[in-house]
């Protein structure tokens, strides 16, 4: 089905990949993803840090790209935390802000923590998140706070986002990870419950079984074995979830969070043409579906040519 | 390290705990310095000559100047090293406001609590540590206690010889407010750090001062009511290229009690004012033209009370 070309460009806009999902320098992850059509791409802080010429260079490299930065991942095990450990993870916090700002990237993501010093007292971990986003802010960071799915306390977006709204802060709001969300098995309803002003990243991907009831099972999944949204044997949760959230008016960002041991060992260009497929499902069969256009019939019926990123640029 | 070595000796009685009024957390009273860093301090001179400022002290250290009328300080600041690693700026930018606070150290620590970020200062050898906390653009926010029994500048400072040390505000002049131009969509973000740090607060819409009336206001409590102060947040048009998007400190509000007798005064010393269809000078405010490619001063009508003198 062909749909009005505008607002299939605008859609695959909103997806990016990140560069967990591929091997290799960080100049190659970005040349084959922009080669794919992509024009964001979501960093991680071993982007910086691991680049052989510094992380200026890696800063330069992603200008050089033109691809826009989504985010910055990923500070874990922040909240919750008191004295000296307390003082440490502010100490992490403010380089991983320092470093998400040289990139140019707005959101750091936030996993929950999972650790067993962090108290689980709501009013301790919004106090904690506050200040986290008061540190971010005048730097111009959102700071997007993720329910890890074996997160000690908070392992459901719905609770992150109890403590999110308990810590009210306009730069403080939830990420969601699709595979968080299905792992745990927390109801898609949920979501009708956030303020999709509030949602400030929007994860995506897939995996291959149907159970994951432990959390070692949930961890081992989502760190080697995760697959592009429509490869796996969740598509039609992660189409729902993705319905949902536009039916909810959240208009931000999506990013393909795809670890996968596979992926990391295939050539660049072949991981991120199934990326480009995943982008293409999305924006084609789901996005759109709720969404028709003016002129969308006589489109429709100009018969099934194959749209492609580049058509459109 | 035990988180007990890190607190100090808790009182005997329970008189002078940290001040921790609500509505004053950290004990603000209106603004010690402006300061601003230029490549062009004798040009920037100039401008702040025609708006009624006298250069009366220089830093014993540094290439730093001190300007001043009535109860107003202004620093102007070329010293090479304080550019953070750049050149220093053709522009001149306002780089830093010093608040006056209760106990600048209790003030700092509660700031830092609360999630501020620290700023390294390097004062040589006899000269005052004054903490800091980044402000908006790369600017800093400092914290003076010391401005009612002494004045730090007796410290820095030497002062010019020959020249009167508290010149009087031409026309009135007193400090008014700051305006803070930042990037789209950032206005509950920045109205969040000035509340949450120094309690002050969002004023209704309606009330507006002076004929700039964009943005949010925000008032700074002051333990001395005269002391109290604006922070203007004025984003971009949101059609405006991306560049517009860059957040620093634009303007300094001076208060007076008659503008246009203000505006008379300050002509005679030669600043200019805007004189258009959208901004002109009358009761309620003026503005004048922009200097240096980014020096200018608003006037303001206000009766406030000068603050006190250093």
């Amino acid at each position: 089905m062909i749909r009005d070309p505008r607002s299939l460009r605008r859609t695959i806009a909103a997806i990016g990949m990140d560069t967990i999902t591929l091997a290799g320098p960080l100049e190659a992850k970005l040349e084959a993803m922009a080669q794919a059509g992509f024009s964001q791409v979501m960093l991680k802080a071993n982007d910086l840090v691991g680049h052989p010429q510094g992380w200026e260079a890696a800063v330069a490299a992603l200008k050089a790209s033109g691809l826009r930065g989504t985010g910055f991942q990923v500070l874990r095990d922040f909240e919750g935390l008191s004295g000296h450990l307390h003082q440490y993870k502010v100490d992490i916090a403010k380089t991983m802000l320092e470093m998400c700002a040289a990139l140019g990237c707005k959101v750091l993501l936030v996993c929950s923590s999972t650790s067993v010093h962090a108290s689980g007292d709501v009013d301790h971990l919004a106090r904690d998140l506050r200040k986290l986003a008061m540190l971010a802010l005048p730097l111009g960071i959102r700071i997007a706070y993720e329910g890890l799915s074996w997160g000690r306390h908070i392992n459901e977006f719905t609770t992150a986002w109890d403590v999110v709204a308990r810590a009210d802060c306009p730069n403080l709001g939830v990420g969601l990870d699709s595979f968080h969300i299905l792992a745990a098995k927390t109801p898609l309803s949920a979501l009708d419950d956030l303020d999709p002003g509030k949602i400030f990243l929007v994860q995506l991907s897939d995996f291959m079984w149907q159970e994951t009831r432990t959390f070692e099972e949930r961890m081992a999944t989502a760190r080697t074995y995760r697959v592009f949204p429509g490869e796996g044997v969740h598509t039609a949760e992660v189409a729902e979830m993705v319905l949902k959230l536009d039916a909810l008016g959240y208009q931000g960002d999506y990013s393909f969070e795809v670890f996968n041991d596979d992926y990391v060992q295939m050539p660049l260009p072949m991981v991120c043409e199934r990326a480009r497929s995943s982008a293409l499902w999305l924006a084609e069969d789901v996005m759109l579906r709720g969404a028709p256009l003016p002129g969308q019939m006589r489109l429709h019926r100009a018969g099934n040519a194959k749209i492609t990123f580049e058509s459109h640029h | 390290m035990s988180e007990m070595l890190l607190l100090s000796d808790p009182a005997r009685e329970p008189l002078q705990a940290s001040f921790s009024d609500e509505a004053n957390p950290v004990g603000l009273d209106g603004i010690e310095f402006i300061e601003y860093l230029t490549a062009k301090p004798q040009a920037l001179g100039h401008v702040l000559e025609m708006t009624g400022f006298r250069p009366v002290a220089r830093h014993r250290s540094r290439e730093v100047t001190l300007y001043r009328q009535g109860g107003l300080n202004v620093v102007v600041n070329a010293h090479p090293a304080d550019a953070k690693g750049a050149t220093l700026p053709e522009t001149p930018q306002i780089s830093a406001i010093a608040l006056r606070v209760r106990d600048a150290r209790a003030a700092y620590r509660q700031v830092l609590d609360r999630g501020a970020w620290e700023v390294p200062t390097h004062p040589e050898a006899m000269e005052l540590n004054i903490p800091a906390i980044h402000g908006a653009g790369g600017s800093r926010i400092y914290f003076v206690d010391r401005w009612q029994e002494f004045s730090i500048y007796d410290v820095d400072f030497v002062p010019i010889p020959s020249v009167e040390r508290h010149p009087p505000a031409t026309a009135g002049i007193h400090f008014f407010g700051i305006v803070q131009y930042i990037g789209l969509g950032r206005t509950y973000d920045w109205v969040e750090f000035y509340t949450e740090l120094f309690g002050m607060t969002l004023i209704a819409d309606e009330e507006r001062f002076g004929i700039m009336p964009l943005g949010k206001l925000l008032r700074a409590p002051a333990l001395h009511a005269g002391n109290r102060f604006m922070i203007q947040l004025i984003e971009p048009e949101p059609d405006a290229a991306e560049n517009d998007d860059r957040e620093h400190l634009q303007r300094i509000g001076l208060g007076v009690p008659d503008v246009l007798a203000a505006v008379q005064a300050l002509r005679s010393l030669g600043l200019e004012f805007v004189e258009s269809g959208a901004a002109h000078s009358g009761q309620r405010g003026a503005i004048s033209k922009t200097y240096l490619g980014g020096v200018l001063f608003e006037l303001v009508h206000s009766d406030t009370t000068p603050g006190v003198a250093p």
